[in-house]
């Protein structure tokens, strides 16, 4: 792919409700803020691209109204909605947009009020002759493809998705954008909360949040004009799956869209020892357990290692391969936003400019996406074009 | 570094009908198969795959898994635009163009009839000071002729009448009804109901389950024959109907001239041998011609556009769909198709195709 690469990004503060805000208002929030980082004034945007599950609103085609927010009137605006990758696969199609040569600078933005719809019954709307009957949402799903994986890995105890979770929190006290920032929480915490739907408990759950995030994607000579180090996009690979939960089987396990992602995109990018190559991750987890399968799924371990990682502090702050500085999705989950995030957290660590979160020395970064249908995105970006 | 080429590779669709039986997954199969069929490729070929729907139109989340499997997107890489086919083509287009992909599959659809437009497109407005008062797209493509018509709205609707029964009679003709004269159906359209004053119920395009389908595949060393995708034109305008002249076509006229500039088309003369707009009322085409400069010599859907069978989501490919059939065998040519979304005409896209001999 021809060159592109993220030179600003704006977030809103994410959190339960944002009664203080409209949905564009919201948007206009990290956009203004995306812009203001880069020095940009709207019309020096060529397009925009808007994330967002409009489903979980209650909206159709919400960029209509919205759009404004995220200063599309009057440009060429896409709107990308492909659930839990929404955000991410939104950023590849920036990246694409500008790679193209069409378009020097395009403004990404992903967002989601949950407060304002019943996010439940819009993860509801499956296949209506074959998954409906049975659909649960994020947490039913996720207890299934959990209770699989933990049963084809004995050596993983629900204490290592708990130290996951606590990770999570204790790194999102370090930012000042995150929804759940708990720097007191305890792996005894996590295990003492209430069951959802067994294993998983509340604190191994993301949360719903309201929040925007935005990036601005440049091409090569303007990157360099409007970022003094721009995060270079260095791969970025998309793999969806078939839908039917039932017709994998321990899909979690297997995960084969993420490692075939994660393959194709190591092998572009020059990557040949991830845990090595890498220096900071910014992963999509929306459940903790789901933490220790992209371990192995993104080959930072072998199977049944996952547990090991966890507990020799290598995915900490401070560890060898920090995995979400950021706080990740367990602590901020506005879903068409939390891919952008994801993208935005992994370049802010390039930028050199994630405050308490930064990652002394980041080279290159990961970011990916995971929807529920084990839809994959994995990008790689780095210092150097 | 230069740009490399896109070609339309193969198109194909469903018959429009105003309630298809079948699935969503059993019609956009049907699109694809015929367009990989015309482009003499299989699903194996195809490197990604674009998919063009809307979530409240299918009653589904993440509307594309319905289709994931058909498009043949299992372990590859799929992206769904929520707006018009013609928006999904531009992105994959950009694909090709950043050297990602060499062929991608691009589809739109929708099933209407599996829903009530109106419920779905007031759903679309502005939910704090729009949609409580009822308005819907359907409000705002009356106001949008009402202020079109300007002072004299009976001789508007008397134009419109003409426009529609020109496009309905060839659309009628196209698939082989040919006992109905424009001159009959003009008279029977400015005698139907007030649907939204000044629209009368005939002057809509009528409303047709369809999917869509098109190969994009990038051009190899050398120029080959076909049709082959000059530049593409996207515009957003503001939402409110209230923020924006809607007797104008600013937004279209953006789009043009987009567009244009994609497709390096400097010199204004350089005329359309083509227009295929989406148009579900006539006074959307005016708004259209007036955008794109078109007058009374340009040929203007011969097919009869979106009066073969409207379609919310696959509306812009399926006007690619008849430009790129029309372009075919000519030496030369040029068109333009138009896609377009959102209240009175918010949202536009345009692609310019040009036959290569």
């Amino acid at each position: 792919m021809r060159g592109a690469a993220v030179v600003a990004t704006g977030q809103t503060r994410h959190a339960s409700r944002r009664d203080d805000v409209s949905q564009p208002e919201l948007l206009r929030e990290a956009c203004r803020a995306a812009l203001d980082e880069a020095g940009l004034r709207p019309r020096d945007l060529d397009a925009v691209v808007i994330s967002n599950m409009e489903v979980f609103e209650g909206r159709c085609l919400p960029e209509l109204w919205a759009g404004e927010g995220a200063f599309a009137t009057g440009k060429p605006c896409l709107k990308v909605a492909t659930g839990g990758t929404s955000g991410t696969s939104a950023c590849i199609a920036g990246f694409h947009l500008v790679a193209s040569g069409r378009f020097d600078t395009v403004l990404v933005a992903g967002f989601e009020k949950h407060s304002e719809g019943p996010t439940q019954s819009g993860m509801a709307l499956t296949d209506p002759f074959w998954d409906r009957h049975v659909a649960s949402g994020a947490v039913g799903n996720f207890a299934l493809a959990v209770s699989q994986y933990m049963a084809s890995r004995p050596y993983l105890t629900a204490e290592h998705a708990a130290r996951v979770a606590v990770k999570a929190r204790r790194n999102a006290a370090r930012n000042p954008h995150a929804h759940l920032r708990m720097p007191d929480l305890t792996v005894a915490d996590v295990l003492a909360s209430p069951m959802l739907a067994d294993p998983i408990r509340r604190l191994d759950m993301c949360p719903q949040s309201d929040g925007a995030c935005a990036l601005v994607v440049a091409a090569p000579a303007r990157a360099r004009k409007l970022c003094p180090r721009p995060a270079w996009v260095k791969a970025a690979v998309t793999r969806h799956e078939q839908p039917f939960l039932g017709d994998r089987d321990n899909r979690l396990g297997t995960m084969r869209t993420l490692r075939e992602a994660a393959r194709v995109a190591y092998q572009e990018a020059g990557i040949t020892a991830p845990l090595q190559d890498l220096d900071v991750a910014e992963i999509y987890e929306p459940v903790s357990y789901a933490e220790l399968a992209w371990y192995e799924a993104l080959g930072f371990c072998e199977a049944d290692e996952a547990g090991v990682l966890v507990e020799s502090g290598v995915t900490e702050l401070d560890g060898e391969l920090p995995v979400n500085p950021s706080g990740g999705v367990l602590s901020s989950n506005p879903v068409g936003a939390s891919g952008v995030i994801r993208v935005a957290e992994a370049a802010l660590q390039l930028h050199g400019r994630a405050g308490e979160r930064q990652v002394e020395g980041a080279r290159t970064a990961l970011a990916t996406g995971y929807g529920v249908y084990a839809w994959a995105d994995v990008i790689v970006l780095g210092t150097e074009p | 570094m230069t740009r490399p080429g896109v070609r339309i590779a193969g198109v194909g669709q469903t018959r429009p009908l105003r309630e298809d039986p079948r699935a969503i997954p059993e019609m956009v199969l049907e699109a694809v198969e015929a367009a990989l069929a015309d482009a003499g490729l299989d699903l194996e070929d195809v490197d990604a795959a674009v998919t063009a729907s809307v979530d409240l139109f299918d009653g589904l989340t993440a509307s594309n898994v319905a289709i994931t499997e058909v498009v043949g997107a299992v372990m590859k890489p799929e992206t769904r635009i929520a707006g018009d086919g013609l928006a999904a083509v531009m992105h994959a287009a950009c694909q090709i163009e950043a050297g990602a992909y060499r062929t991608v599959l691009v589809v739109a659809h929708a099933k209407p009839s599996l829903v009530w437009p109106r419920s779905v497109t007031a759903w679309a407005m502005d939910p704090v000071l729009l949609q409580p008062l009822g308005v819907d797209f359907l409000v705002c493509a009356g106001l949008q002729a009402s202020m079109r018509a300007g002072p004299d709205p009976a001789a508007a609707v008397a134009r419109w009448c003409r426009i529609a029964a020109t496009r309905r009679a060839a659309a009628l003709q196209a698939v082989g009804e040919l006992g109905v004269s424009a001159a009959d159906l003009e008279a029977r359209f400015r005698v139907s109901p007030v649907l939204a004053h000044p629209l009368l119920a005939d002057l809509a395009a009528p409303a047709a389950d369809l999917a869509c389908a098109a190969v994009l595949r990038r051009e190899g060393a050398g120029r080959e024959p076909g049709v082959k995708l000059l530049g593409c034109g996207l515009d957003l305008s503001p939402h409110a109907p209230g923020d924006r002249d809607l007797a104008r076509p600013d937004g279209l006229h953006r789009a043009y001239r987009r567009a244009r500039a994609q497709a390096g088309l400097t010199r204004r003369a350089r005329r359309f041998d083509l227009l295929e707009p989406a148009c579900v009322f006539p006074h959307e085409e005016e708004l259209f011609c007036e955008a794109v400069s078109a007058g009374p010599a340009d040929l203007i859907s011969p097919g009869g556009g979106l009066y073969s069978g409207a379609n919310p989501v696959a509306a812009g490919l399926s006007r690619l769909v008849a430009a790129t059939r029309w372009l075919r065998g000519r030496r030369a040519g040029l068109a333009l198709a138009h896609g377009s979304w959102g209240p009175a005409g918010q949202a536009h896209a345009l692609a310019v195709l040009e036959a290569v001999a």
